[in-house]
């Protein structure tokens, strides 16, 4: 699952990191609704080409392209398959065009992901009159993650230790043996959140109803700028794709 | 006006088959350092919790009689009213990060209260730098040790800007190099002019810093008073309290005949206090 990494935010220094998430959320969603429009090599090689610099500017190509390679064996599989399975006139142009498509999506998107820690974007929710509860909840289960994480392994470690055999047997034996590790785990976890919740009690949680925050979001000129470039890039593209057409060059598919 | 008073007062937690506090009574004033302790199960972390109202208000049970925390009933008054007055520090730290970085977590408390945006940030600096937090400043609660983690929830507590630290066994999850560097903290805070609620079992490390010492067993109190005091009673090892080490040389030297000045609770004081008997 090495691929997923691509989405997991890093702590970086960039000037991607700096945006406000709200501009950063525009600008990916933007990029993935331009690949979605394309179905020819082409241009979606474009979107792509566009896509590299701006995971360079968050400092974050090394990342991006372990995670590629993770991806290789799916992408592998999406050529093979849909080039054996297409009914389309040139299923390998047809399937090549899909993979690269797969990889723009991700790209885009872990373009927000990446940048964005959540804590940062509970405050972007907020700020955009989500309520608070709402959105703390949010990034507080982003928060608990690794814990519960830890506790599942320790929980499976006690269960072996009592002879419980979780990797043997077969497909319903292991699926049941899903029960002693869930069970547990249930319980510990609402113990935990009972002792979370007096903890957040005791420190006035949901005590005014003026809350203030420390730091605010800023939509700052830059923010500005990304937000309506990547709008006015939009307008064209749509504009480009379904009233003008497509110039003859862009076109271009395989023969096969 | 006592900072905290328990006048006459009984818990007992849904469920329960018997009373967690039975008719306490006692006050705590400003400035005190209380270090209470007793075996498992006797009341300690319920005495704990009904400082700030956490018991009966978030916790729900029979009750009797009342506390008064800074003259404020518990009974009439939300948890969050105390949030400014008492600062409850756990026995996991884990569970009182809720935020991703330590910043954030100091912050979550005063800007639950409506808090000026200028004096968060001002407090925020203020305990970083008291706490000693800066290289800690933008790490994931899930990268810190558990006794950077407890130094944090203790900085996000102080926050609230309390009158009184309670602290429910804040070191029992920690090494005991944590542990004596968040009891060390405490002792500094208390010398600040901060009042200080602690539930401790190693006695070793917090007699010496303490004003009184509470003894509880099966929800009453059975011993109040100074530290020297009481763990010179024998009543400590009928309970089963940890009494410290010099302590209980003093105890063995006691019954063997041999009467020191006063009683130690150090292994230093214990030494000077030989060296004066045997030089007399």
């Amino acid at each position: 699952m090495s691929f997923l990494e691509v989405f997991q935010y890093t702590r970086q220094d960039s000037i991607m990191h700096r945006l406000d998430p709200r501009s950063k959320l525009v600008l990916s969603i933007v990029c993935a609704a331009v690949s979605m429009m394309f179905m020819e090599i082409i241009p979606l090689l474009m979107v792509f080409i566009c896509l590299l610099p701006m995971i360079a500017a968050a400092k974050s190509l090394g990342r991006w392209a372990k995670s590629m390679k993770g991806l290789g064996a799916l992408l592998v599989f999406v050529l093979v398959f849909n080039t054996l399975l297409s009914p389309a006139e040139n299923p390998l142009s047809y399937s090549l065009s899909l993979a690269i498509r797969l990889v723009a999506l991700m790209t885009s998107f872990s373009l927000f992901f990446l940048t964005v820690q959540p804590d940062q974007l509970s405050q972007a929710l907020i700020q955009m009159r989500v309520k608070f509860e709402f959105a703390f909840a949010m990034s507080m289960a982003m928060r608990y993650v690794p814990t519960l994480g830890q506790e599942a392994y320790a929980i499976m470690d006690a269960q072996r230790a009592r002879g419980v055999e979780l990797d043997k047997g077969n497909l319903i034996k292991r699926i049941r043996n899903i029960i002693p590790i869930i069970v547990p785990l249930i319980i510990v976890s609402i113990r935990r959140a009972l002792s979370i919740a007096e903890s957040m009690e005791s420190r006035g949680f949901g005590a005014s109803e003026n809350r203030t925050y420390m730091e605010m979001l800023r939509f700052g000129k830059r923010d500005w700028a990304v937000a309506l470039s990547s709008l006015l890039i939009l307008i064209l593209v749509i504009y480009v794709r379904f009233f003008v057409g497509l110039p003859g060059w862009m076109l271009w598919g395989l023969p096969f | 006006m006592a900072l905290i008073e328990f006048a006459d007062f009984s818990f007992k937690y849904l469920g329960a088959d018997s009373l967690a506090l039975k008719r306490i009574k006692l006050t705590i004033d400003e400035g005190e350092y209380v270090v209470i302790t007793g075996p498992s199960g006797c009341g300690k972390t319920t005495f704990c919790r009904a400082i700030n109202a956490l018991v009966p208000q978030f916790h729900r049970g029979y009750v009797a009689g009342n506390v008064y925390t800074d003259g404020k009933n518990t009974r009439e008054n939300e948890v969050a009213t105390f949030a400014s007055v008492a600062g409850l520090v756990f026995q996991n730290p884990e569970n009182q990060l809720v935020t991703l970085d330590v910043e954030k977590e100091i912050a979550f408390g005063p800007e639950n209260l409506g808090v000026a945006p200028d004096e968060i940030r001002r407090r925020v600096e203020e305990l970083i730098d008291l706490l000693d937090l800066e290289e800690l400043r933008e790490k994931h609660p899930h990268e810190m040790s558990g006794g950077e983690q407890q130094r944090v929830a203790i900085a996000a507590t102080l926050a609230l800007r309390p009158k009184v630290l309670v602290a429910d066994e804040p070191t029992s999850n920690l090494d005991p190099t944590s542990a004596e560097v968040i009891l060390e903290i405490i002792a500094h805070l208390n010398k600040r002019g901060m009042a200080v609620v602690l539930v401790e079992h190693r006695l070793d490390l917090v007699a010496k810093d303490a004003s009184r010492i509470i003894l509880m067993n099966k929800g009453r109190i059975v011993a109040d008073g100074n530290p020297r005091e009481i763990l010179a009673m024998d009543l400590c090892e009928e309970i089963g309290v940890g009494v410290p080490k010099a302590t209980q040389v003093y105890k063995r030297l006691k019954t063997r005949g041999v009467e020191l000045r006063n009683v130690p609770l150090t292994g230093v004081e214990l030494a000077e206090l030989v060296q004066e008997a045997t030089s007399r």
